[in-house]
């Protein structure tokens, strides 16, 4: 009863704030990346992470999609991260143990703002990135996002890992389905999310003679030279509402080594 | 399976034949082969042998340098030998590759370019290969439009490669 009763009062919150979320805002965002380590050629953790807000201060309106253009020069020859593949429904069903630990690409977390909330984001602890189905042949990251509160929702989404042009070698296109912050009530907007995609904190386990080995997968390589300015990295974002922003920055050339 | 043509190479098996009537017809024989000479000629330089090739290779890692792969192993099939494969990720679902085998007696090396697909442990290409050059008994080798395909696993980068068509030496 209570909780019908919270259920009922949040979507009238919803309903009310809902015309101010609707009106016209104008989105921007910025962006993070990181190496770690960050030496040429070496097997790397890719940190990326954006911040959404608009000019106007309200919550953004729900993401659609991002697309990330990720440097020239990535070397994904040799990486071992997504030996196996994680299907949905398993994820959806058991969660992160719905799927094999050599699917994990990354994990990070999130945080959403909802329509009638402070503005300051609720984090939703869990982002997982695996290795997804490829149904075109192409590298797939099935993102995984379980949260609690205020939105009690486990969702996957998928991001498509395409050939890029120019100063960049790749690019991963993801969509973002809506989330509704109640049900039937307006979308949640993700204000900020933190992602590292890259060996770091991963265990893999092998067979060897019949035993279970564990061992750290290879990476993804940072180029083995850098470009004036550093590595690249743009962002799109588009929004439910139509608008789209982007955004940029650069992994800074690390410091030449000392013979 | 093996296809050979031995069109112009039965025409020089008759030629010699010919050659080797007695000496009664020598002058005959003489003024044939002379003027057959250049045709004899021709005959060598279009020998169109054909080969109907379905080559199969296990290749370990050698070593790696940027986004090449340098493989080594041994090819079975229409040929066997020692087989290489450089094989070259240029882009996210695009691989190049040149493949070299050493059967008996001469050699062979194709250029490849193939769609690339990365599906758990196992990566996996499929396109086409010409074969660009020989030595040997394959000097003249030239082919275009084979198929390529094969796997890479990727724990180990191990390939498994597949080539199958035909082409002229």
């Amino acid at each position: 009863m209570r909780t019908k009763t919270l259920t009922a009062l949040l979507a009238a919150l919803a309903c009310a704030v809902l015309p101010a979320t609707a009106a016209a805002t104008t989105e921007k965002a910025t962006l993070r990346a990181s190496f770690s380590p960050d030496r040429l050629g070496a097997s790397t953790t890719i940190s990326f992470g954006f911040h959404v807000s608009t000019l106007e201060g309200t919550a953004p309106p729900p993401l659609t999609h991002v697309d990330l253009h990720m440097p020239a020069g990535m070397n994904y020859t040799r990486t071992q991260l997504g030996l196996s593949i994680c299907q949905p429904e398993p994820l959806l069903q058991d969660g992160i143990a719905g799927c094999s630990p050599n699917s994990r690409l990354g994990f990070g977390k999130a945080f959403v703002e909802v329509p009638f909330g402070t503005g300051a984001g609720h984090e939703i602890p869990e982002l997982q990135a695996l290795m997804g189905p490829s149904p075109n042949g192409n590298l797939v990251v099935l993102f995984y996002a379980s949260g609690l509160f205020p939105v009690t929702a486990q969702l996957t989404f998928l991001g498509e890992v395409l050939p890029d042009h120019g100063r960049f070698g790749s690019q991963l296109v993801t969509t973002v389905p809506p989330v509704a912050s109640v049900p039937g009530g307006p979308g949640v907007s993700i204000v900020d999310v933190e992602s590292p995609i890259g060996p770091s904190h991963l265990t893999y386990y092998k067979h060897v003679h019949g035993r279970k080995v564990p061992f750290t997968p290879q990476g993804v390589l940072v180029p083995t030279s850098c470009p004036r300015g550093g590595f690249p990295f743009t962002a799109e974002f588009g929004f439910q509402d139509g608008g789209s922003t982007t955004a940029s920055t650069a992994v800074p050339c690390p410091p030449k080594r000392r013979r | 399976m093996k296809v050979q043509s031995f069109d112009l190479g039965s025409r020089a098996t008759r030629l010699r034949s010919v050659l080797c009537v007695g000496a009664g017809v020598l002058l005959s024989s003489v003024a044939f082969a002379g003027a057959a000479a250049p045709s004899a000629g021709a005959a060598k330089a279009h020998a169109a042998r054909t080969l109907s090739l379905n080559e199969s290779g296990r290749l370990h890692l050698t070593s790696h340098h940027g986004f090449t792969l340098n493989e080594q192993g041994s090819a079975s099939g229409t040929i066997s030998g020692t087989i290489y494969l450089h094989l070259t990720i240029s882009s996210t679902n695009h691989v190049t590759a040149e493949v070299n085998i050493y059967p008996s007696g001469g050699s062979l090396t194709g250029s490849a370019s193939a769609d690339y697909r990365v599906e758990g442990s196992l990566a996996s290409f499929n396109g086409t290969m010409n074969i660009i050059r020989g030595s040997g008994r394959y000097s003249r080798a030239r082919g275009s439009g084979l198929s390529f395909s094969g796997t890479v696993q990727r724990s180990t980068d191990a390939v498994n490669v597949r080539v199958s068509g035909r082409f002229s030496y």
